[in-house]
């Protein structure tokens, strides 16, 4: 008897398969797919590059053209959502996309190249103009100026102008 | 490209996949996604498959047996990376134990001289059915590829501009003696 109701139900339900290469799934609300980088809201601060577990997303700083290459392998990418979470500029969304096949591991990529920012003092790079330039905008104004020195001279201008003061 | 007008029999390699990937190709074979209806057939011996859905990362244990069941394949033959760990080792690709994906074994087979197969690269963590489905039909030349690289390099004039106003910002307000130069940091390194 229950082989027979088992028969009567599949009857009922009838074909489960999906038509998916020739039409289009539904697919879920909530789904991580592929990760994209808004190259305008980016300013290459490198946050998303510490929080992703497989090192999907690198940093390199090139000196020589003076710019930040934030480099996302789409190929090694857990689809986590760690790099959502910890971008403060909103910049790296995850999309509901998952159809990446691909023929070339090159087509796997995504590259933001930012300029760098060069501290006035020492002159050596250390982050990216868009960056510095959202920080100035952000702070006080009394705090501007000594944003635009990278740490290292931050902190010997700011002892300086502490030893004057003592004096 | 059109690599398979007919129908492609596969064979499924594990190269120390967590299992996630082989659970899903399976659920690609089986009823509610169906790739048999595409002519895709699982084969029990590499000698009879034109193509190897690859899975996992490589691991050396694994190595000896996956060069020969790649070269026991025979011509024209394609292998279809399935998951991060094949298409780029994945969450354990700077691991001790393992060759970082395909990549470190085509460095192996090239290292012997057998030219590496044509590869298609199907990411996902593990990927859905249907992307392992839609890896297949690029193979067989029924779909297009969506994903494509895309770079962006910021304009250089207004960044310049903006730098220099920073720079301009900072002399005006620190505008008496300051301190020597502080010791150089080295950087342009390679950060992962
Ligand atoms: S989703 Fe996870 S693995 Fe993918 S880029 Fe973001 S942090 Fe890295
Ligand atoms: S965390 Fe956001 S703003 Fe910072 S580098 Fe990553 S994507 Fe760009
Ligand atoms: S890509 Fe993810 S699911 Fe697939 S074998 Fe690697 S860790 Fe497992």
């Amino acid at each position: 008897m229950n082989r027979i109701k088992v028969l009567l139900e599949n009857l009922r339900r009838g074909v489960v398969t999906e038509q998916y290469p020739f039409k289009p799934i539904r697919v879920p609300e909530r789904l991580r797919g592929k990760p994209v980088i808004d190259p305008d809201k980016c300013a290459g601060c490198g946050a998303c590059v510490n929080a992703c577990p497989p090192n999907a997303l690198t940093m390199r700083d090139d000196k020589h053209s003076s710019m930040r290459f934030i480099v996302l392998f789409i190929g090694r990418c857990i689809y986590c959502g760690k790099c959502e979470e910890a971008c403060p500029f909103g910049a790296i969304r995850l999309t509901r996309e998952f159809e990446l096949a691909a023929e070339n591991r090159e087509d796997l990529y995504q590259v933001v190249g930012l300029r760098l920012y060069h501290c006035p003092l020492c002159g050596e790079p250390f982050t990216t103009v868009r960056l510095i330039k959202r920080v100035v905008e952000a702070l006080p104004e009394e705090q501007r100026a000594a944003a635009t020195l990278c740490p290292r001279c931050r902190e010997s201008v700011t002892a300086h102008y502490r030893s004057y003061a003592r004096r | 490209m059109k690599l398979y007008r007919r129908s492609l029999w596969v064979f499924h390699l594990n190269s120390g996949s967590c299992n996630g990937c082989d659970i899903e190709i399976l659920n690609a074979l089986a009823p509610r996604q169906d790739a048999e209806r595409l002519g895709v057939k699982l084969v029990g011996s590499p000698r009879h498959a034109d193509a190897i859905l690859f899975t996992g990362p490589v691991t050396r244990e694994a190595l000896p047996s996956v060069v020969r069941a790649i070269q026991a394949v025979p011509e024209p033959k394609i292998v279809l990376a399935v998951g991060a760990c094949a298409c780029g080792g994945g969450i354990w690709h700077d691991s001790y134990c393992v060759l970082g994906g395909i990549q470190g074994l085509y460095r192996v087979l090239k290292s012997m001289g057998v030219a590496p197969p044509k590869t298609i690269y199907v990411p996902g963590c593990p990927p859905k059915p249907e992307a392992i489905i839609h890896g297949i039909m690029l193979a067989r030349g029924l779909a297009g590829q969506r994903q494509a690289r895309s770079e962006y390099f910021e304009e250089q004039g207004p960044a310049v501009k903006a730098e220099e106003d920073l720079h301009r910002l900072f002399h005006k307000c620190f505008p008496g003696r300051l301190p020597p130069k502080t010791a150089r940091v080295e950087w342009g390194v390679t950060r992962y």
